[in-house]
């Protein structure tokens, strides 16, 4: 059922209709909106645990603004135990990103692998991370090497399959197009191939990268005596809540941080996809 | 004439397709020379993307042979790299890519550097009546700007074939003859040989210098030439219609 609204606006049925060319004043709404509700939702939480610190002891909620000092206590004194853990969240991505695009790109391309390859990547989605965390300590002297083993092994899989899943939504009409002019297999790869797949890393890397900052924090609590991971181990095992909560905050922001600017790289790269909206 | 130019630079010799057991080509053969503008017209089903696939050496025939600028097209897949350029019936635009930059893709295929590729690029936009448009995304342009480009894009490489599947079949009725009309300009101002397929009569009536009218499966019911003098004289135009009409089975496909 059709029917046109007093604005001018089409309605059908119970659902609206996509507007593929008009989404950047909604999506600019849209940003506003969220940046709002995310001041309100930590303003609220901010207020709870001021509230619940005043009834419980220092050590179950201290006040956020124990939290707040313990935080800049750490940023001053901790910044090596920092720089590590980002550093290896960095090597760790940058190489499975490497790793999973190769991989999704031969599935994608050699039909007698891909099997082989899907089935090794499956399994290896299926084992916990902590069995990868204990596997590597007992294969791996070295923390870096441990830590490195953990999240590649975490990570790749979500880009080999991404990538291989977006090489199968390739146009066949785009093949066909661009081997009427005779490309050379290294041709198809960068002028067809590799801008396609770029949508699908960008997703991936959305996606995984909180899971590969808990991931890392985890692997560091179990492999390493250095990084933040060790460092709210020890907070744990001193009784110090507050650096806990101040790691915690300084990982949820940092968090915030990478995914922002992974959004505002991928508008730029990828300016030239319709942004759709639905009213 | 050169020799070279009065050797057909398309030709298939009794060439038959078969898919399982249904024969989509029967027995086909014609020849195209440099510089011509021909058809394949017909209904749907009679065989026209078949033997334009086998023109592109996407598929291979069954029996008899089929040239391209000399050479078996399947066989020798790459030898006709920048020798032949393809418009399809949609305009397969890569949409990561400007205007220019997708009109500069065949050349930068061929190896040309991105600058020179983007210039030559530039001036085929224009000839195709695009200036202004080279920025724009695919999503930015309306369908006839689409297929002007994909056009571009095609011709850009300076190709000796134009293969044109199709092409205008997707435009409304306006768009597509004004298309028509540009594109059949700019071909025979430059010179090149184009085999274009077609299941409208007044598509083939206003581009091609030669008709060839396939009925399924694909072989040659008739054949009509069209001089440029042919092309103004209405009443003539009405006849080879009529004729043509006649030979695909009394009606217009699509």
């Amino acid at each position: 059922m059709q029917q046109q609204e007093p604005g001018g606006k089409q309605v059908i049925g119970l659902f609206t209709r996509l507007r593929p060319h008009a989404g950047e004043p909604a999506a600019a709404g849209n940003a506003r909106r969220e940046m709002i509700a995310m001041v309100v939702v930590v303003a609220t939480l901010f207020a709870a645990m001021e509230v619940v610190s005043r009834f419980v002891p220092d050590y179950i909620m201290p006040s956020p603004l124990v939290v707040l000092k313990s935080l800049l206590e750490s940023l001053r004194t901790e910044q090596s135990h920092i720089w590590i853990t980002l550093a290896r969240l960095a090597a760790a991505v940058a190489f499975s990103m490497v790793v999973g695009i190769l991989l999704g790109l031969i599935m994608g391309t050699y039909a007698g692998i891909r099997p082989y390859l899907r089935s090794l990547i499956i399994i290896d989605t299926g084992i916990p991370a902590l069995s990868w965390m204990l596997i590597a300590v007992f294969w791996f002297k070295n923390p870096e090497a441990r830590i490195f083993f953990i999240l590649t092994l975490i990570l790749v899989p979500f880009y080999a399959l991404n990538v291989y899943d977006g090489m199968r939504a390739l146009s066949r009409d785009l093949v066909d197009m661009i081997e009427s002019f005779r490309p050379s297999r290294v041709q198809v790869l960068r002028y067809l191939v590799g801008p396609h797949i770029v949508p699908y890393v960008f997703l991936t890397t959305r996606s995984v990268i909180g899971y590969a900052i808990r991931m890392a924090i985890f692997a560091e609590l179990v492999a390493s005596a250095v990084g933040i991971g060790s460092r709210m181990s020890l907070a744990q095992s001193t009784f110090h809540i507050d650096q806990v909560l101040a790691w915690t905050i300084f990982l949820v922001v940092f968090n915030l941080v990478v995914q922002g600017a992974v959004a505002l790289l991928e508008r730029k790269l990828l300016k030239w996809r319709p942004e759709a909206s639905v009213r | 004439m050169s020799a070279a130019q009065a050797s057909p630079l398309i030709a298939l010799a009794n060439v038959s397709k078969r898919f399982g057991g249904q024969l989509a080509v029967d027995r086909l053969s014609f020849e195209v020379r440099h510089g011509e503008i021909v058809a394949l017209l017909g209904k749907t089903g009679a065989g026209k993307s078949t033997v334009m696939n086998m023109l592109m050496g996407t598929i291979a025939c069954d029996e008899g042979g089929v040239r391209v600028a000399g050479v078996d097209p399947f066989r020798e897949f790459r030898a006709l790299k920048g020798k032949l350029a393809v418009s399809f019936q949609t305009d397969r635009l890569l949409p990561w890519r400007s205007a220019l930059d997708n009109a500069a893709l065949g050349l930068q295929i061929l190896g040309r550097p991105r600058a020179e590729a983007r210039r030559i690029a530039r001036e085929w936009l224009a000839r195709v009546k695009l200036e202004g448009a080279e920025d724009k995304y695919v999503h930015e342009l309306s369908g006839g700007m689409r297929q002007r480009v994909s056009l571009a894009r095609a011709l850009a490489v300076d190709p000796e074939i134009v293969l044109l599947d199709e092409s205008f079949s997707q435009l409304d009725h306006v768009t597509s003859q004004t298309l028509r009309r540009d594109f059949s300009q700019v071909v025979r101002q430059v010179g090149k040989t184009c085999v274009f397929v077609t299941h409208r009569i007044d598509d083939a009536l206003e581009m091609a210098d030669r008709i060839l009218v396939l009925a399924a499966p694909a072989r040659l019911a008739i054949e009509e030439h069209i001089s440029a003098e042919q092309r103004q004289d209405a009443a003539f135009l009405a006849q080879v219609h009529a004729r043509i009409a006649r030979a695909m089975g009394g009606e217009e496909a699509g």
